[in-house]
């Protein structure tokens, strides 16, 4: 069993990655620190109290084995920069080619979804908007799913652990994430940010379906909002 | 006539004295009190998150609203009520004029006066949980515009307003920093101008510099935040929009402000705790401390990095993306000293003579859990893993790894190091060890196993999880039980400690003026130190961590001990 | 009463005391101001709408409010002249003279508010948000927390000095007339921030 949550994203296996790499060098560092820590209790442990070396550790000779130390940190450290930032860069901007775009607004307590209507379009009067507590995104896999963040009051926090996606959603701002499903199913959409009492209910879905099960919804969702076509 | 006469000493012995002694025992009564508030809190919403939906033992039945408040408040007291008082101010109060060779801090009035506002703060943070509505619930970062009614009501009833939770909450929050700005202007005064003779810069202890950095960068760091709590005070009781974006206001001002003062402010925590580390080590190892000097420069440079790496608490809250690249390399930057101060102390202890003595005992139990504390953090500073990790029980077990020995074996360390200095008595080394052991065991049970929720994806602040089919399953309910049953483990063995120290109090095991045959100053005076502290007042002629100095008989030369090369 | 027998071996102030923890005070101080001035510039840059906004402000009133605090930091300088000379009526002269200009600035600072409120300048501007102009009213919130917020400090100042007063009549503490002088130009040095910022820059 994985310690993660199963990755149903395109770039979801990358960040579980660089966990791995981390988790590496933190190891490595953990136990060579921990040697270090308690090989000396064990090696110098001492009965009665008694005269000690005088080592001031203010020669270079004794301080070089901090320095180096210090510099292998420094170095992981940017090892680890340098290989998570082109995942970063991936996941924070948005891809040159959308297939599906909408809307996710939060609101307390809910998430609501904007489907840009037949036109493709948001912000058109065609939109249709779902507001209900425990509803489902309908998304196509293998598509890039733009979709615009907005919040209606105070700030939430849209996380769906399958894709490793987390975003807040700040009222007066728009933040546009996107996400590429590769596996059917339905996947929890949770709120990472206190917002008040039901923050914990704020528990909503993400539906990925095959190209044509998602065509079907959408045409039997354009066609019954029909008459209501008022947007906000 | 005499109980009255009797009674008017008790007053002005112990609750309005001006001692630094006196007010450095308050801020650690009033801390150990408010660590047990905090401890209560956090042993209720635990017990609610292993048990959902049962009523819970000495609480009974937590709703969301009071789960929400609980999390809330158990964060604020933990870093303002009980972190900052007992590291910063009774450390600070107690060692500062003591370690340096004086009588008293430069202001004694101020100080006086700060205590007294810090008890007027915690008692304002606990009337907030009896107004109507309750304690302010939308975690300790009090973002708005949650936290900023005016969002809801542009024309807030005034009275109704001010005395809400939330207001009050920020209330209590500015009275407490107002109280550390008195103590912080008396910890650099005092340090500056009141040192013994013979103490140049060089010869300071390591705490005390520590001590004296932390404050520096607690003023320099709360500044903007002051004003931002105005800001938000005034959202709440006149309804202006600061922080509402409808009105021309930005939420993100408040993220910035918070966390500029914020991350520095662990270091603040951090700093008192690391310099009771380096007084410890030395001691029992009878050995100097490795690379004194360097250690003062590495924690000058963390001060210096600590405002620059502020905003990644918020790589996920829409901030410029390139903008993360820079703080996720600041937050790399600072954790260079930090390694270097750790590896300093690590190796003090090679070479040594090395004893476990109950202090060192909790020293040693620090560095080894600061140790998974701060390597997690890696996890964290890199912002792509972030993306996931934010908010998640990855990042409560990372923050507890690291606060948790800091505040608690921290103090603990000091505790016993200095209770002989005090009080004059002898705690009963058994039960210290005892105390340490549990307190051990049951600190990794109740959080290492939330790192494996966290990874799950188990997000924080929810009172129920049973609707999220990635956390309501096994094992991750399972491990909730039992970091719970480790939490009741944990505040039960803290009444070792307590047992210990009361009946230590009430016995005569008179203590040694020295007991552990240390170098700096405190231990030249009697325990405990009578007011004025020495008489005469020393001479420094040395550098505080002498130990094992060739060529001399005794295995450690106090500070005051002439070199008798020079004269 | 337990007396300090060796008091005079209390190791030497090598800066008088009270002027180092004065030194701290204001740098603590100014960096409140400093957060509140650089939220107030952000969003300063971000709506170029506030310069309208503040054309309501009365410059005469500011530059007024501005030449009285810098003659009262001359007249505090001079109280402090004298009061190194030990000349205690000369110093409380000048003292009262310095309080005097923080009564004006507070006089002026009452009629400029009288005058903004009436207009329907206020906190929160009800009026112009009827008007749809809520970035107008988060302008007059602006002015309103760091004029307020100042005119607190001048308050503080202003008390403190009157005490210093009290208590030099016999002679007694006379180098705190430094340290509350060191305190009012603070004030001082901060209006002088604070009056381009809100009332020039249109």
């Amino acid at each position: 069993m994985s310690i993660f949550p199963e990755n149903v994203s395109t770039y979801g296996q990358a960040i579980d990655n660089l966990f791995w790499l981390i988790l590496a060098f933190v190891a490595f560092a953990f136990f060579v620190s921990l040697f270090i820590l308690i090989y000396p209790l064990i090696k110098y442990s001492s009965k009665k109290v008694n005269r000690a070396e005088y080592i001031t550790g203010e020669k270079k000779k004794h301080f070089k084995w901090i320095t180096i130390a210090l510099v292998g940190l420094l170095l992981s450290d940017f090892v680890i920069l340098y290989v998570e930032h082109d995942t970063w860069g991936e996941i924070e901007s948005v891809p040159s080619k959308a297939d599906v775009r909408i809307a996710i607004i939060a609101r307390q307590w809910n998430w609501i979804f904007v489907y840009p209507g037949p036109d493709g379009v948001l912000g058109t009067t065609d939109d249709v908007t779902i507001d209900e507590m425990n509803s489902s995104l309908h998304v196509p896999i293998n598509a890039n799913i733009v979709f615009e963040l907005r919040s209606q009051d105070v700030i939430h926090s849209f996380f769906l652990a399958n894709t490793r996606l987390k975003q807040d959603a700040l009222p007066g701002r728009t933040v546009i994430r996107w996400f590429n499903i590769t596996k059917p199913g339905k996947y929890d959409i949770s709120c990472t940010q206190i917002c008040g009492i039901l923050h914990s209910k704020m528990r909503n879905f993400v539906l990925a379906e095959t190209p044509e099960q998602y065509k079907h919804f959408t045409d039997s969702l354009y066609n019954a909002n029909k008459p209501a076509t008022a947007s906000n | 006539m005499e109980n009255l006469h009797h009674k008017k000493s008790f007053w002005s012995k112990y609750i309005f004295s001006t001692d630094h002694k006196t007010i450095g025992i308050q801020y650690m009564v009033m801390g150990m009190f408010m660590a047990g508030v905090g401890g209560y809190l956090a042993y209720v919403f635990r017990y609610n998150l292993a048990f959902p939906g049962k009523s819970i033992p000495f609480y009974g039945m937590l709703g969301a609203e009071q789960y929400n408040a609980f999390v809330t408040i158990h964060g604020m007291i933990m870093v303002f009520w009980v972190g900052m008082p007992v590291l910063l101010s009774a450390f600070g109060n107690f060692l500062i004029p003591i370690m340096i060779g004086t009588d008293d801090m430069a202001f004694p009035t101020l100080n006086a006066l700060s205590v007294q506002i810090f008890f007027l703060s915690a008692v304002i943070l606990i009337a907030s949980f009896f107004v109507p509505g309750g304690a302010f619930g939308g975690g300790w970062t009090m973002y708005p515009p949650f936290s900023a009614g005016g969002y809801l009501n542009h024309n807030p009833d005034f009275f109704k307003a001010l005395f809400s939770g939330t207001s009050l909450l920020i209330l209590a929050v500015a009275l407490e920093f107002v109280a550390m700005l008195m103590g912080g202007i008396n910890f650099l005064v005092t340090t500056v101008n009141k040192r013994a003779k013979g103490m140049t810069p060089w010869k300071i202890p390591v705490i005390i510099w520590f001590l004296n950095i932390g404050a520096v960068i607690f003023m320099f760091s709360v500044g903007p935040l002051v004003a931002g709590a105005f800001m938000l005070l005034f959202d709440n009781v006149l309804g202006t929009g600061f922080y509402d974006p409808h009105r021309g206001g930005d939420p993100m001002l408040w993220e910035h402000l918070f966390w500029f003062f914020g991350h520095p402010e662990v270091y603040v925590l951090l700093l008192p705790s690391l310099g009771v580390l380096a007084e410890i080590v030395p001691v029992f190892s009878r050995k100097p401390l490795f690379a004194y000097k360097t250690i003062i420069y590495l924690a000058l440079l963390s001060a210096f990095l600590s405002v620059l790496v502020w905003a990644h608490h918020q790589f996920v809250a829409g901030i410029d993306p390139r903008m993360a690249t820079f703080f996720s390399i600041g937050t790399i930057l600072i954790s260079i000293p930090f390694a270097g101060i750790f590896l300093s102390y690590m190796a003090t202890l090679w070479g040594g003579k090395i004893t476990m003595k109950v202090p060192m005992l909790w020293a040693i139990g620090f560095i080894g859990l600061f140790l998974i504390g701060g390597l997690t953090g890696l996890f964290l500073g890199s912002n792509t893993f972030d993306i996931y990790a934010h908010d998640t029980y990855f990042v409560v077990a990372h923050f507890h790894y690291t606060l948790f020995p800091d505040i608690f074996f921290g103090f603990f360390a000091a505790f016993y190091f200095w209770f002989p200095k005090f009080s004059g008595k002898e705690l009963n080394p058994k039960l210290g060890k005892w105390h340490f052991w549990l307190t051990f065991i049951f600190f990794n049970g109740l959080f290492f196993l939330l790192f494996f929720n966290g990874l799950a994806g188990q997000h924080r602040r929810i009172n129920d999880y049973s609707s999220f089919s990635l956390i309501s399953r096994e094992p991750y309910q399972t491990f909730e039980q039992i970091a719970t049953i480790s939490a009741i483990g944990l505040i039960l063995s803290q009444f070792i400690f307590l047992y210990n120290f009361i009946s230590t109090l009430r016995s005569n095991r008179k203590s040694v003026k020295n007991p552990w045959e240390s170098t700096t100053l405190e231990w030249l005076s009697d325990s405990p130190p009578p007011h004025g502290n020495f008489n005469p007042y020393p001479v420094v002629y040395r550098g505080a961590y002498d130990y094992s100095l060739p060529d001399v008989p005794e295995d450690f030369t106090p500070q005051n001990v002439p070199n008798p090369n020079n004269n | 009463m337990e007396t300090n027998q060796n008091h005079l071996a209390i190791p030497i102030i090598k800066i008088p005391q009270g002027r180092l923890g004065m030194w701290v005070l204001i740098a603590g101080e100014l960096v409140i101001f400093g957060g509140l001035i650089c939220c107030y510039l952000l969003f300063r840059i971000r709506y170029p709408h506030w310069g309208a906004m503040a054309a309501n402000t009365n410059t005469f009133i500011g530059a007024l409010n501005t030449v009285v605090l810098l003659l009262s930091s001359y007249t505090i300088v001079r109280a402090h002249g004298a009061a190194v000379k030990l000349d205690i009526a000369k110093a409380r002269l000048w003292m009262m003279c310095t309080l005097l200009g923080g009564v004006m600035f507070l006089v002026d600072k009452s009629i400029e508010y009288a005058h903004e409120i009436s207009e329907g300048f206020t906190f929160t501007s009800p009026k112009l948000v009827a008007a749809g102009d809520h970035v107008g009213s988060l302008f007059w919130s602006f002015y309103y927390i760091m004029t307020g917020l100042h005119g607190a400090h001048v308050l503080a100042g202003m008390t403190a000095i009157f005490i210093v007063m009290m208590q030099i009549r016999k002679g007694n503490n006379m180098h705190r007339v430094e340290l509350v002088g060191m305190y009012w130009h603070m004030v001082d040095l901060i209006w002088i921030f604070l009056f381009p910022l809100l009332y020039i820059a249109k």
